[in-house]
């Protein structure tokens, strides 16, 4: 009787019962006409229980980081950044969209921000330079995927705690998918731009622009410090050293660190290393994030509030763009985006108590493995099931109703838990971009003034790139999980 | 008909008024939390890694500031329309049948967030309302079992100040949510024109 809640939950949310409704509803329901009127106090609980949860916070911290970030005016310096590398090349502004994005991806970790925030910026600019605007809202929309698929994620902090994964060993499961989704887009964009002879861009914008010298400095420690770990990690590979040893070979990576940049500040121009300079301050963001996460220094939630404090800190002191009177603002937008997410985590905390007790997955698992045993077809059916999903339901909510029912199926016939979110996170991120419901294509589409129809259509080519990428990263376990099996994060 | 209407109209602006001050507070509070978090963990990562001191009571208070962000702030999302929902069939629907069709769903989440209300109580007043926590401290104690008073003085936060966050956030989305049946009803008899806007952008997701 209990396993009927799962069509009537789809009932409801079919209708347009908000998800939050429907996840305590149909199991409610349920329980009051099994007599189970006690049970549904535990729904209550559970809801409550799955709140009060230290992992979840990182949600309304990755939320608060990017939106300080994106107050204080680091969107620019990022565009800018991307310009200097990539825009030289034929279809010079779609491609510095793509690596803006996947830039961009690891300080907000939300495709929304990254759509509104990067396409009222170069939908703009890309139609001046003679791209339809179709084709600039298209780009934009299809390469923000990359936004929860590169960590920081939130999706992925869902995932993570409503299946009881570690956030670390997705987040770093996360970062080679989002990069081939960049480079696939590249690829495609670099195919467009012989067809439709795409325009090339100039590399600098803004030229004999100083920087302050706060910024200045900060920036040149900052730079060096990153290049002078990563040759002394390096240097640790063939020489073991301890103590003093070890600080005197931290102090000579540093010195490498400082000639090799020298040796590079000739090969280019003043413009060009100020641009550069102008993006140290905001990369700094994931490599804090990741950093600290790799080396044990911080839980994925310590991160996550060291980013908003580094966020502060260069918002008002480094660049001076924020204001204390925008804190308020800024507070209140993540408190409440964040404040939906988690109840709705809340409720799929008790949805997920309820699908236990109906014994849902052993029911659904049967069915499943009645049509096919094989994993290999099971995925591809999977794949197929979640991008429909993905076409009607944003992420999160999809993440939280599906993952506890298709998580155990997967992992019972040998797939990866790790390997699985991933496919999942990926392919229910691309359904943002995919009609008629895909949340991005909507943002997009009030970015651009361009119709939903129209950049539906437009869209069209990326997508299928993104799909083949989301069967690369099905097949290929080692994508997605090189990064983790290297750093200990999984088995 | 008219004269039905517009009261209905009286008593869903006012109800609009009074959730708008509730809410105005909610989200005060919540800034007010998001801050707190921020500080609280920021403590916790500082005396862990900079004093090799481990406090006990930071992660406690960032939760406690967690909770009563969601329970002050979802219903200013639920009243802007933030909650997830798939609107693809309300959207297709003759306006007519949409609009029923918006009463039954609000019907649905009022009978949820009653039923909430009913559960909350017993949480808070229930045998795990009247744990303490670990850490916190608390200046006052708001006694609920076998009548209403608070007890002044320093001493371990009870439970139920915690588990109050839900309870008050289901209260104030119960109350949003009947504003929103009001509002809905309005419409279905033909008085859209009379209604007021609600104040707030549109909200995304995690996403």
């Amino acid at each position: 009787m209990l396993v009927w809640f799962l069509p009537v939950f789809l009932v409801f949310l079919l209708i347009g019962l908000p998800v939050f409704f429907g996840l305590l509803a149909a199991p409610g329901l349920l329980l009051w006409m099994n007599g189970q009127e006690r049970d549904i106090a535990l729904l209550y609980r559970n809801v409550y229980n799955g709140m009060d949860s230290f992992p979840l916070m990182a949600i309304p911290f990755f939320m608060l980081a990017g939106e300080l970030m994106n107050r204080g005016g680091i969107t620019i310096r990022l565009v800018e950044f991307s310009q200097a590398l990539m825009g030289h090349l034929r279809g010079g502004l779609a491609h510095v969209n793509v690596l803006s994005s996947i830039l961009f991806a690891g300080l907000s970790g939300s495709a929304v921000a990254d759509t509104s925030a990067l396409g009222s910026m170069l939908i703009p600019a890309m139609e001046k330079q003679g791209y339809t605007r179709r084709f600039a809202a298209a780009i934009t929309a299809a390469s923000s995927v990359i936004g929860p698929i590169i960590p920081p994620s939130g999706i992925m902090i869902i995932y993570a705690y409503v299946m009881g994964e570690s956030v670390a060993a997705l987040f770093l499961a996360g970062i080679v998918p989002g990069v081939l989704v960049g480079v696939s887009l590249m690829i495609m964009i670099r195919l467009m731009a012989d067809r439709y002879d795409l325009p090339k861009a100039e590399r600098i914008v803004r030229k004999g622009e100083p920087l302050s010298s706060m910024e200045y400095w900060f920036s040149l420690v900052l730079a060096r410090l990153n290049l002078g770990y990563l040759i002394y990690v390096l240097m640790g590979a063939f020489i073991e050293s301890e103590g003093v040893l070890a600080w005197v070979s931290f102090a000579v990576a540093l010195i490498i660190a400082h000639v090799l940049l020298l040796g590079l500040r000739r090969q280019v121009s003043a413009d060009f290393r100020s641009v550069c300079k102008r993006a140290v301050v905001p990369l700094q963001t994931p490599i804090l994030i990741l950093g600290g996460i790799l080396l044990g220094v911080f839980t994925p939630t310590e991160a996550a509030a060291v980013a908003v404090a580094y966020a502060l800190l260069i918002g008002f002191f480094i660049l001076r763009t924020l204001r204390w009177a925008d804190l308020p603002d800024v507070f209140a937008r993540a408190g409440i985006t964040s404040a939906v997410v988690l109840l709705l985590v809340g409720a799929a905390m008790a949805f997920k108590t309820v699908v236990s007790l109906s014994h849902a997955p052993e029911t659904l698992a049967a069915f499943v493995l009645g049509l096919t045993e094989n994993p290999l077809l099971l995925l591809f059916l999977i794949n197929i099931l979640l991008f429909i999903v993905g076409m009607f339901l944003d992420a999160g909510p999809a993440i939280i109703i599906l993952g506890p029912i298709l998580g155990p199926i997967f992992t019972d016939l040998g797939v990866d838990s790790i390997h699985f979110a991933i496919i999942m996170s990926v392919n229910l991120t691309v359904g943002l971009a995919t009609p008629p419901m895909g949340l991005v294509l909507f943002v997009a589409a009030s970015v651009s003034q361009e119709k939903v129809e129209t950049i539906a259509k437009a869209i069209l080519p990326f997508l299928a790139v993104e799909v083949l990428v989301i069967f690369l990263i099905t097949y290929v376990p080692a994508i997605s999980m090189t990064i983790p099996r290297l750093t200990g994060f999984a088995n | 008909m008219g004269g039905v209407v517009s009261a209905l109209n009286v008593v869903a602006t006012c109800l609009g008024v009074v959730n708008a001050a509730i809410l105005r507070l909610g989200n005060a509070v919540g800034v007010i939390c998001v801050g707190a978090m921020v500080v609280a963990i920021l403590i916790q990562v500082f005396f862990r890694y900079v004093l090799n001191n481990a406090l006990p009571w930071p992660d406690e208070a960032a939760r406690f500031c967690m909770l009563w962000m969601t329970g002050a702030m979802a219903p200013i999302a639920f009243r802007r329309g933030g909650f997830v929902a798939i609107d693809m069939i309300p959207r297709i629907l003759p306006n007519l049948v949409a609009q029923v069709l918006a009463m039954v769903l609000l019907g649905v989440s009022c009978v949820v967030l009653w039923t909430g209300v009913e559960l909350g109580w017993n949480h808070i007043t229930g045998f795990a309302g009247s744990g303490k926590s670990a850490s916190l401290y608390t200046f006052f104690k708001i006694e609920l079992r076998g009548g209403f008073g608070i007890d002044w003085g320093i001493q371990k936060m009870p439970k139920a100040q915690m588990m109050g966050s839900l309870f008050v956030g289901v209260c104030l989305l119960l109350s949003v949510n009947v504003e929103l049946m009001l509002r809905s009803l309005i419409r279905l008899l033909g008085g859209s024109s009379m209604l007021l806007e609600i104040d707030g952008e549109e909200m995304a997701g995690a996403e």
